[in-house]
């Protein structure tokens, strides 16, 4: 799962990471949203060229870089499946162009997860007029998966010392192998749900109406400049493309 | 006026064969050290939530008589209105921390209540301050020992501005060392004033604090004074509570025929005592 | 019994829990491991019973060695008690929970039930025989998760932190139980922080710190030894304590004391001899 990384956010002190979560959000949609406009390989990779240098500024580019090693088998076998399956007329270069669009995408949202804190997720959520509960049970989920996950690590622990073998048997017995596992893991995360409702509760969750917040985001200048950025780089290519068309070499593709 | 006043206060909770609480009378004065202790399921921790309301709003079931808090009728109030007046600190300290790192946490409960974020930055620097916070407040509550956890979890409490603290076995998860270092600081903190009222089983970390013990067994109160009266009756063997080692030697001196001056709660007051006594 | 012979285990991407850690437990003792959270005291324990593998040394349980044997097959001899008795309960009545891991190890469905119900009759359980253990208050889970391993009759029994949570009375009973296990011959381990149960109960204590054992030896002589106490982070008893307080000023008290009624004799002693 080692390419989920590249959507996890990391603490660093870099430029992309002082912006606002929804400039950022912003700069990402676009970004997708340009590369979903194209679907050949020079003016992709162009996009994609475009985007490292944002990396670079995010100081993530070998955290990317890393991921998309762990990609590479599955961006492979995309290439292989479209080429042998497609009937589009030069099936490897739209396959290719077709992978290249992919880590495009991937990596317009990956530079939005990156760089933003879960915490000022939420209060971005907060300030786009989304209900606290909601926002906040965001934050919360990401606070206590890992919890849980040590949780289930504990109780396949407790189990395995009584004798259950949970990868032996047929596919029939390693389910029902899994049934000590997942009882176990539902009461207790019931309790523990309870426990943390009444911790709340005792800390005044959910009930002013003005409710304040220590740290509120402010859109910046830079903000502004990215987002207007952004928006101009869409508004124009969209234009450009319905007047115009791309140039011939733009076009370019292998021929099979 | 008294701080915490039960009267006559019964509870069952709903699906419970027996009452938790029978007929509770229990004052409580500003600056008290209260510890309550006794047997498992003996009520301790249903009274420990009835101060914040937590019984009967979060918890239901059937109540009998009251609880006024600061003049405040607990049945009337709701939790949210009661905690800026009793915070609570349970047990297990990572279900008490909710957010991604200190700093929130600690603003977490003034922020629900609508205080001022500027206000919040002050009371932040200061409880930082007084519980040695400075270089956690960026951490994510997994990269934390246990004892910098519920210290986290206590801050969090204290910015609150609670007038009385109200703790259900803090230190119960923690080894000995975090657990004494906790107790240090609500013992800190009812000097400076504030109403501590606190369940703990290992009644040597905390007798000698404590200006009052309650011992509890089956939902009532069986006892109720001076650590130092409480520790010798013979009730506490009786209903199965732990007495500090020092304070069984002076037990077992006195079936010996000696009578030490006075009740030892600690290991050194017990050698303080003897010194005295031999001396003399 | 036992026999640990340099192992080290390193936890994926985190940290060394056991750097080089040796110990022999013959059959019948009763240790105490002891040591500040970290330490890598449940590590250790959790190879005991095959749970964890060492990335480097051996584990030897009757001069065999665990490395080819299955946690089932280790867990015939060693049996662990885990911390939490939540991760372990997951059916709907206390003697199906025990029944299950008699099954799992082996036993026949009747032989399985007479164990389970001996165990439950010597717990104290057999009123809850038909409960559902979501039902029972923490104390009772703890014990029923007991009776789940002690019905195995281990040849070790392994506890982890079992006194936690529970009052006086609760670990009486618990310590009562394993002096009787272990008068029948079982060897009892038990990770803890708890140091009185330590002084009554276990004449062995190691202490770790740091993924290494840095103490090993008699309990009364390890617990006066200031350094150890600091180093695991543990309080000294009051005992010891009042006992060193003593010695200040009456040279002719014994360093070693840590039980009461030892303490008791000596200032028995000290003020009869006015």
């Amino acid at each position: 799962m080692s390419f989920l990384e590249v959507f996890q956010y990391t603490k660093q002190d870099s430029v992309i990471h002082q912006l606002d979560p929804r400039s950022k959000m912003v700069l990402a949609i676009t970004s997708a949203a340009i590369s979903l406009m194209f679907l050949n390989i020079v003016p992709l990779l162009i996009i994609l060229l475009c985007q490292i240098p944002i990396l670079f500024l995010a100081k993530s580019v070998r955290r990317w870089l890393r991921s998309m090693k762990g990609l590479s088998f599955l961006l492979i076998f995309i290439i292989v499946f479209n080429t042998l399956l497609s009937t589009v007329a030069n099936p490897f270069s739209y396959s290719v162009a077709l992978t290249i669009r992919l880590i495009a995408l991937m990596t317009s949202f990956s530079i939005f997860f990156l760089t933003v804190h879960p915490d000022e997720l939420s209060q971005a959520m907060i300030q786009m007029r989304i209900r606290f509960e909601f926002a906040f049970a965001m934050s919360m989920a990401m606070r206590y998966v890992p919890t849980l996950a040590h949780e289930a690590y504990s109780i396949m622990d407790a189990q395995k010392a009584r004798g259950v073998e949970l990868d032996k048997g047929n596919l029939l017995k390693r389910i029902r192998n899994m049934i000590p596992i997942i009882v176990p893991l539902i009461i207790v995360s019931i309790r523990r749900a309870l426990s943390v409702a009444e911790s709340m509760e005792s800390r005044a969750f959910g009930v002013s109406q003005n409710r304040t917040y220590l740290k509120r985001l402010e859109f910046q200048r830079r903000d502004w400049i990215v987002a207007f950025f952004s928006i101009a780089v869409l508004l124009y290519l969209i234009y450009f493309l319905s007047f115009f068309g791309l140039p011939d070499w733009m076009l370019w593709g292998f021929s099979f | 006026m008294p701080l915490i006043e039960f009267a006559d206060f019964s509870f069952k909770y709903v699906g419970a064969d027996s009452l938790a609480l029978k007929r509770i009378n229990l004052t409580i004065n500003e600056g008290e050290y209260v510890v309550i202790t006794g047997p498992s399921g003996c009520g301790k921790t249903t009274l420990c939530r009835a101060i914040n309301g937590l019984v009967p709003h979060f918890h239901r079931g059937y109540i009998g008589g009251n609880v006024i808090i600061d003049g405040i009728n607990t049945r009337t109030s709701s939790v949210a209105n009661l905690s800026s007046i009793a915070g609570m600190v349970f047990q297990n300290p990572s279900n008490q921390l909710v957010t991604l790192n200190v700093e929130r946490e600690l603003a977490f409960g003034p922020e629900n209540l609508g205080v001022d974020p500027a206000e919040i930055t002050n009371r932040i620097n200061e409880i930082v301050e007084l519980l040695f916070l400075e270089n956690l407040l960026e951490k994510h509550p997994h990269e934390m020992s246990g004892g910098e956890q519920q210290r986290v979890a206590l801050a969090a409490t204290l910015a609150m501005k609670p007038q009385i603290l109200v703790a259900d076995e803090p230190t119960s998860n923690l080894d000995p060392k975090n657990a004494e270092h906790i107790l240090e600081i609500i013992s800190s903190l009812n000097k400076r004033g504030m109403t501590v009222v606190l369940i703990e089983h290992r009644l040597d970390l905390v007798a000698q604090d404590a200006t009052r013990i309650v011992l509890m067994n089956a939902g009532r109160i069986v006892a109720d004074g001076k650590p130092r009266e409480i520790l010798v009756d013979d009730i506490c063997q009786e209903i199965g509570v732990g007495i500090p080692k020092a304070t069984q030697v002076y037990k077992g001196l006195k079936k010996r025929g000696i009578q030490l001056p006075s009740v030892p709660l600690s290991g050194e007051e017990l050698a303080y005592i003897v010194q005295e006594a031999v001396l003399k | 019994m036992i026999k640990i012979e340099d192992i080290h285990f390193k936890y994926e991407g985190v940290y060394t829990a056991l750097r080089g850690v040796s110990i022999q437990i013959d059959q019948g003792e009763r240790v105490a491991i002891v040591g500040t959270n970290g330490a890598g005291k449940t590590t250790l324990v959790k190879h005991m019973n095959g749970l964890l593998r060492p990335q480097r040394g051996h584990v030897f349980l009757k001069d065999r060695d665990t490395k080819h044997m299955s946690v089932a097959e280790i867990a015939r001899t060693v049996g662990l008690v885990f911390q939490s008795p939540d991760h372990q309960l997951f059916l709907d009545s206390v003697e199906k929970e025990v029944v299950f891991g008699l099954r799992n190890l082996g036993y026949s469905a009747k032989e399985a039930e007479e164990r389970c119900h001996n165990t439950l009759s010597r717990l104290g359980l057999e009123g809850f025989a038909d409960r559902s253990p979501f039902t029972l208050s923490g104390g009772e889970r703890k014990r029923v998760a007991l009776a789940s391993v002690l019905a195995t009759e281990p040849k070790v029994l392994a506890l982890d932190e079992p006194t936690i949570g529970q009052d006086a009375k609760q670990k009486k009973l618990l310590a009562e139980l394993l002096s009787e296990m272990n008068d029948a011959g079982c060897t009892v381990v038990v990770v803890t922080h708890d140091i009185e149960f330590v002084v009554e109960f276990f004449p062995r204590t190691v202490a770790m710190s740091g993924g290494l054992i840095v103490g090993d030896g008699k309990t009364e002589s390890l617990l006066s030894n200031e350094a150890i106490i600091d180093l695991s982070s543990l309080s000294a008893p009051q005992t010891t304590l009042a006992a060193s307080a003593l010695r200040k000023k009456f040279p002719e008290v014994s360093n070693r004391i840590t039980s009461v009624s030892d303490l008791e004799e000596i200032i028995v002693r000290l003020v009869g001899g006015l």
